[in-house]
């Protein structure tokens, strides 16, 4: 322990000698010291870097219509992010805690026309809007809008799991970063490859949505391995189709 | 006793070398979580955060290696040059012509996270600390936050307009490649913050052509 031992030959004292106490340093005001400074050092740091998730937006400028390239219809879907909020603008949160967002989605065009709004009520005669929910993975199976996606992307994503296994068994190179980097590349072939069916997804937001929505939705394209979305605004009849879904349905 | 202190001075020394220090924000944000691996750089970003309310602050961060070119790309230095730009560009459209001493421009370079309409920018650098941190997180102030609205006019900019060419012309190539691969330019926002807020300074964002930016989020915690 923290004390120095003077041994004591035996013998007789000399007359005169100087008396030997045994010195005891007390670290206990450094330990109290240095237990505080850590707790600052570990209230003030960052250990988590924040992620980040890279978009690239369209420019505002005006393209000509012709010059747009346009999606091919069975290929296209849309996606439209809402939050339920109650009337001070809070999140509403289901049973489980968690927030309420939603997801609205159609496959191909709006077909919304003048002749299917009925005249009478403003709504529409046929709605092909349809409504999941944010969900994950429940074991190996997709539920929810991720789901929907998993299925329209499922060519792509049938490649990339048998590039991961690859990956993971390290068949590229035995070196970690080379093997990472040849899977990437690979994968990034399989994302683009115009033979296969992908989806082209546009993903909008009504105003009340929250952030997280949108960014669970830019998220689903991560993860279902979706390399053609973009995101856009709303317009009247994606408004028109929504408020058509909740007369319909109601809200959940 | 003696064990104990050990391990105790190895876990300071250890907090002391990895430690960076939490960026002092005038409202503290929980970004959504997402799958993305991808980190955001701690060097040559401008990062926009977005509040509950829709106000909007910038922080500066210039070149990792403050002595890179005789340390004229570090942060300060950027900051600096990035408020004079800005004020430049305000004083063409403004009759209230704003100018700022040399003190007050070393004060600001100081400052982490700023959000003060330009014509209010003199009072508050003028300030001490704390009342410049009360001053700042008073959301229901409309002299808190850089006023920005929908203007698509880039001969007429607003303030945020002004505020992110300001910082990409003051950067120097790093800092511009960065912004041009929109690795340096991070928007955070709250999670439960309206698409409507937010959208509003990414329409910003698109009118200045700065189109390619980064969304900043958290590592997801749920097993996907």
């Amino acid at each position: 322990m923290a004390q120095i031992e003077q041994s004591d030959k035996g013998g007789k004292k000399k007359k005169g000698a100087q008396k030997k106490i045994p010195i005891h340093v007390d670290f206990t005001p450094m330990v109290d010291m240095n237990m505080l400074l850590i707790t600052f050092f570990m209230l003030c740091t960052t250990m988590i870097k924040s992620q980040t998730l890279q978009i690239t937006l369209p420019t505002n400028e005006k393209v000509d219509q012709t010059e747009m390239t346009q999606a091919k219809e069975s290929e296209a879907i849309t996606l439209i992010v809402d939050t339920e909020r109650d009337a001070d603008g809070n999140i509403k949160k289901d049973e489980n805690g968690k927030p309420l967002n939603i997801v609205y989605y159609y496959e191909g065009k709006p077909e919304v026309t003048n002749e299917t709004i009925d005249a009478a009520s403003g709504l529409l005669t046929a709605n092909k809007l349809q409504r999941e929910a944010f969900v994950g993975n429940e074991g190996d199976i997709q539920r929810g809008i991720r789901k929907i996606l998993h299925d329209r992307n499922a060519e792509v994503l049938k490649r990339i799991d048998v590039l991961k296994k690859d990956w993971r068994e390290k068949k590229f190179s035995s070196n970690k970063d080379i093997n990472d980097s040849i899977y990437q590349a690979r994968a990034k072939e399989i994302r683009n490859d115009s033979t296969l069916t992908r989806p082209v997804v546009v993903i909008k937001a009504t105003p009340q949505a929250s952030w997280e929505g949108l960014i669970g939705a830019l998220d689903e394209m991560q993860i279902n391995q979706i390399s053609r979305y973009q995101i856009d605004n709303m317009n009247n009849i994606d408004s028109l189709m929504v408020i058509d879904y909740v007369a319909r349905h109601g809200k959940k | 006793m003696t064990a104990m202190s050990d391990v105790t001075v190895l876990l300071l020394t250890f907090f002391m070398l990895t430690s960076t220090f939490l960026q002092k924000e005038p409202v503290t944000v929980i970004t959504p979580s997402s799958v993305s691996e991808t980190k955001v750089p701690t060097a040559n970003l401008a990062s926009v955060l977005v509040s509950p309310e829709g106000k909007v602050f910038i922080s500066i961060a210039g070149e990792a290696d403050p002595n890179v070119a005789g340390g004229e790309w570090a942060t300060e230095p950027i900051r600096k040059e990035a408020l004079k730009n800005a004020i430049a560009e305000y004083n063409k459209n403004h009759s209230n012509k704003v100018s700022l001493t040399e003190s007050e421009l070393e004060t600001f370079s100081k400052i982490g996270s700023f959000g003060v309409p330009l014509r209010d920018m003199k009072k508050f650098l003028n300030m001490s600390q704390t009342e410049q941190d009360k001053y700042i997180s008073d959301m229901n102030n409309p002299g808190v936050g850089i006023p920005i609205d929908d203007n698509k006019d880039l001969q007429k900019p607003n303030e945020f307009q002004i505020w992110m060419r300001a910082i990409y012309s003051a950067g120097n190539e790093n800092l511009q490649s960065q912004m041009k691969k929109g690795e340096g330019i991070a928007v955070k926002a709250d999670k439960d913050t309206p698409y409507e807020t937010v959208h509003n300074v990414l329409d910003n964002l698109q009118t200045l052509k700065m189109n390619r930016f980064s969304l900043m989020t958290a590592l997801k915690t749920e097993q996907d």
